[in-house]
């Protein structure tokens, strides 16, 4: 009698199950999503090569008013196969100004985009003056958000005065030369490289640890707006008392979060065949380094754990806030808080990445509802097992405890009718309705 | 005999609200048993309790011979009051997706649901989705849903609200097949019409409480009889008839006559008023008996516990000439 009850059980759930999936995979929006990711990371990719394209070198103009002789040093820093800015003459009027003050305002009209007639159109100007060995320079430019023209100049001025002093202090020019020119060869090791030198190879885990964290993110939300959307439809049209009469709260519960968690693996891995396709097609060699870096510190085996934990938490609190609401709009007033708060660890995502075991990402890797992310961002880092099975643990035990609750408030919020209340919903947490 | 469905001193309470107080009674196997009441009256709390969707705040229900609703779901149909279906499901998936939850193959679902859905005129409409269906076709397919596992007992709350007369009518002679067929089939509506016809046993609830059970005639026998005269008459005289507890007189006279009411008093005889009208000679063009309906006994049995009127579909008294 009790393997009858457990099978009727499961077959609900599974019907539950299968009829969530199947009713996602028949709309366009799934489609969407299942495209959205690999456009939006292909675009990421090649979002900084368009952008180069995309965008001309500023046009520059060097103004040397008491004869520093930076200006062929500044010239040859920016110069390259990439220029980083197109020199040209600077008018005549800032060349014969007898202050920077009075250069920087012979040179004003020229860069606000309506220059004088016959001059140039600048973007930038840099206005030397002092001496060559104490450079002073006034850069004027368009753009008061890009720092990178007025660093390269800087730094190219910098240089220019190195050289000045050491053919001051009686150095052959050949040497100066030579000493300008020194750089030394950078060798990068790290124990935690396989073979002591750092490589793509050894960097690949981090960053696919990154990669699989902003994955676990849009994965869970995305699941977890499915499933929010499913069960207010469910309940604005009375289908949730029908479910209710038929299935209990845990089998209806269940069926759900496991119908749209098939909707997310789906998604899952039709975004990782389809950049195994991409590495595959433009370096074919890096397909096995990929799957040597998911295996690294059994990455990919935390990763389906803090997975399945993470999408079960929100996923449940995301279906009873559902229960209580006949509209989005209704649900919005109660996800406000929830938004902000798993916004919190995206923002320390790439500091994970960098400095896995600061002090405060290892703190925050510990906050249930943080875990899923900032511990998979810092997997790849090799972390002490014991922090990956106490977080896990820590994990697991909130999630249970969130998803009884969330059981309770789904019931109180499937029966519920009328406006959403918060009363209603403590009731619901406390058991104290229905 | 198990009954179908059994209440014993069953409360509910929502806080400091008490919406069902100290009801009990028994539902026999394979009777329609109408749940009566206006809205408020507790009637959906009280369903909800015995599908065990909300547990009572105290006393016993068993539910097809167990006290645990949830094991006996299988065997139960539900249609809710108010209805929806999954807008982009066929009506024939929807069938086999509720009657699959309820235990029932697919494939015998599938069969099951083809031929109750042409049975009720929807074969045109198997494939189409729920959305492009009127709101009568959804309400037969979702009470299909309801009934494509062959439940022993059904529950339908408030089953004609929505539904046009036509529709209505055949509604009706869906449940009477499904009680002919052994099932039990209890209904909870506010319009008296539909129990007086189908039901032959009642509860009437009002404000929480049980205030009537009993058979439709026995409801009918709690309403006054009424005998409505026509003719020059004199309320003075009439007042005077034996074995009335009032007289009165309706609007719109013609031609100074005029259309009097007269309830009559408990055990009085409209018999014995009419022949003692004639002996005193007085002028009556016309008579009519009209016997109380279940719209009469509801108002009278719900009048001590507040003003609720139920909904009148149609005229209310039988008459009798």
């Amino acid at each position: 009698m009790v393997g009858a009850n457990t099978a009727a059980s499961l077959n609900r759930l599974r019907l539950i199950a299968t009829r969530e999936f199947l009713s996602y995979l028949r709309t366009p929006g799934f489609w969407l999503s299942l495209m959205i990711g690999p456009i939006a990371a292909g675009f990421g990719a090649l979002a900084p090569s368009m952008m180069h394209q995309a965008a001309p070198a500023p046009v520059l103009a060097v103004v040397d008013l008491s004869a520093t002789g930076a200006t062929p040093t500044i010239t040859a820093a920016l110069d390259g196969p990439k220029p980083l800015a197109l020199l040209v003459q600077p008018p005549a009027a800032a060349v014969d100004a007898p202050t920077p003050a009075a250069a920087g305002a012979a040179l004003r009209p020229y860069l606000t985009g309506d220059p004088p007639a016959g001059g140039p159109r600048l973007d930038a100007a840099a206005i030397l003056s002092g001496t060559p060995q104490a450079i002073v320079v006034d850069f004027w430019s368009r753009d008061i958000n890009d720092p990178d023209l007025q660093l390269a100049v800087r730094g190219a001025a910098t240089q220019a005065m190195q050289q000045a002093r050491l053919r001051a202090a009686g150095l052959a020019p050949r040497l100066v030369a030579q000493f300008s020119t020194a750089a030394p060869v950078v060798h990068s090791y790290s124990p935690r490289a396989a073979r002591g030198q750092v490589s793509m190879k050894d960097r690949l885990p981090s960053l696919l640890g990154l990669g699989l964290a902003f994955v676990l993110f849009f994965a869970i939300f995305t699941g977890a707006g499915i499933l929010l959307n499913s069960v207010i439809e469910e309940k604005s049209s009375r289908i949730l008392e029908v479910l209710l009469s038929s299935a209990t709260v845990p089998e209806l519960l269940g069926g759900k979060i496991l119908g749209v968690a098939g909707v997310s693996a789906f998604i899952i891995a039709g975004w990782g065949a389809i950049g195994l396709l991409a590495v595959h097609r433009v370096a074919p060699e890096m397909v096995a380094q990929v799957g040597a870096a998911l295996m690294t510190h059994g990455l990919v085996i935390w990763f389906a754990l803090f997975f399945a934990l993470g999408y079960l938490m929100y996923a449940s609190v995301f279906a009873a806030i559902g229960a209580f609401c006949e509209t989005v709009r209704e649900a919005q007033t109660l996800l406000g808080p929830i938004m902000i708060l798993i916004t919190v660890p995206v923002m320390f995502l790439t500091v994970a990445l960098e400095h896995p075991d600061a002090p405060l990402i290892v703190a925050l890797s510990w906050i249930p509802p943080f875990t899923p992310f900032l511990m998979t961002a810092r997997l790849a880092s090799g972390p002490p097992l014991w922090q990956v099975l106490g977080a896990l643990t820590l994990m697991a035990a909130t999630t249970t405890a969130v998803v009884w609750l969330c059981a309770r408030a789904f019931r109180a919020g499937a029966l519920s009718t009328g406006k959403l209340d918060l009363k209603r919903v403590a009731a619901g947490l406390l058991g104290r309705s229905g | 005999m198990v009954p179908a469905l059994e209440l014993e001193g069953v409360n509910k309470r929502y806080g400091d609200f008490h919406a069902v107080r100290d009801l009990s009674f028994t539902v026999d196997p394979g009777s329609i048993f109408g749940f009566l009441g206006p809205n408020g009256a507790g009637k959906t709390s009280t369903l909800r309790m015995v599908l065990g969707l909300i547990p009572p705040t105290s006393g016993r229900i068993c539910v097809l011979g167990s006290s645990r609703a949830r094991d006996r779901l299988d065997r139960i149909g539900f249609l809710p009051e108010e209805r929806g279906l999954y807008r982009l499901m066929t009506p024939l998936d929807a069938v086999v997706f509720f009657a699959g939850l309820k235990g029932v193959s697919a494939a015998v679902a599938r069969k099951r649901g083809r031929e109750m859905l042409e049975a009720q005129g929807l074969g045109e409409a198997i494939g189409r989705p729920m959305k492009a269906l009127s709101k009568g076709m959804a309400q037969k397919v979702q009470l299909i849903c309801a009934l494509a596992h062959e439940p022993e007992l059904v529950i339908l709350d408030e089953p004609f609200s929505g539904l046009d007369p036509v529709n209505q009518q055949g509604l009706e002679g869906l449940i009477r097949d499904l009680a002919r067929r052994g099932a039990t089939v209890i209904f909870s509506t506010h319009v008296m019409a539909h129990a007086e016809r189908l039901c032959e046993r009642i509860v009437l609830m009002a404000q929480g409480r049980k205030v009537f059970d009993g058979t439709t005639a026995q409801a009918r026998a709690a309403a006054p009889t009424r005998l409505v005269l026509e003719g020059a008459l004199d309320p003075s005289s009439l007042a005077s008839l034996p074995g009335l507890a009032s007289v009165e007189r309706e609007d719109g006279q013609i031609d100074g006559s005029g259309v009097y009411t007269l309830t009559l008093a408990a055990g009085g005889s409209a018999q014995g008023v009419l022949k003692a009208a004639l002996q005193r000679d007085l002028d009556i063009s016309q008579f009519r008996l009209e016997t109380p309906t279940l719209h009469d006994a509801f108002i009278v049995l719900t009048k001590a516990h507040g003003r609720h009127e139920p909904e009148r579909h149609e005229t209310g008294r039988h008459e009798e000439r």
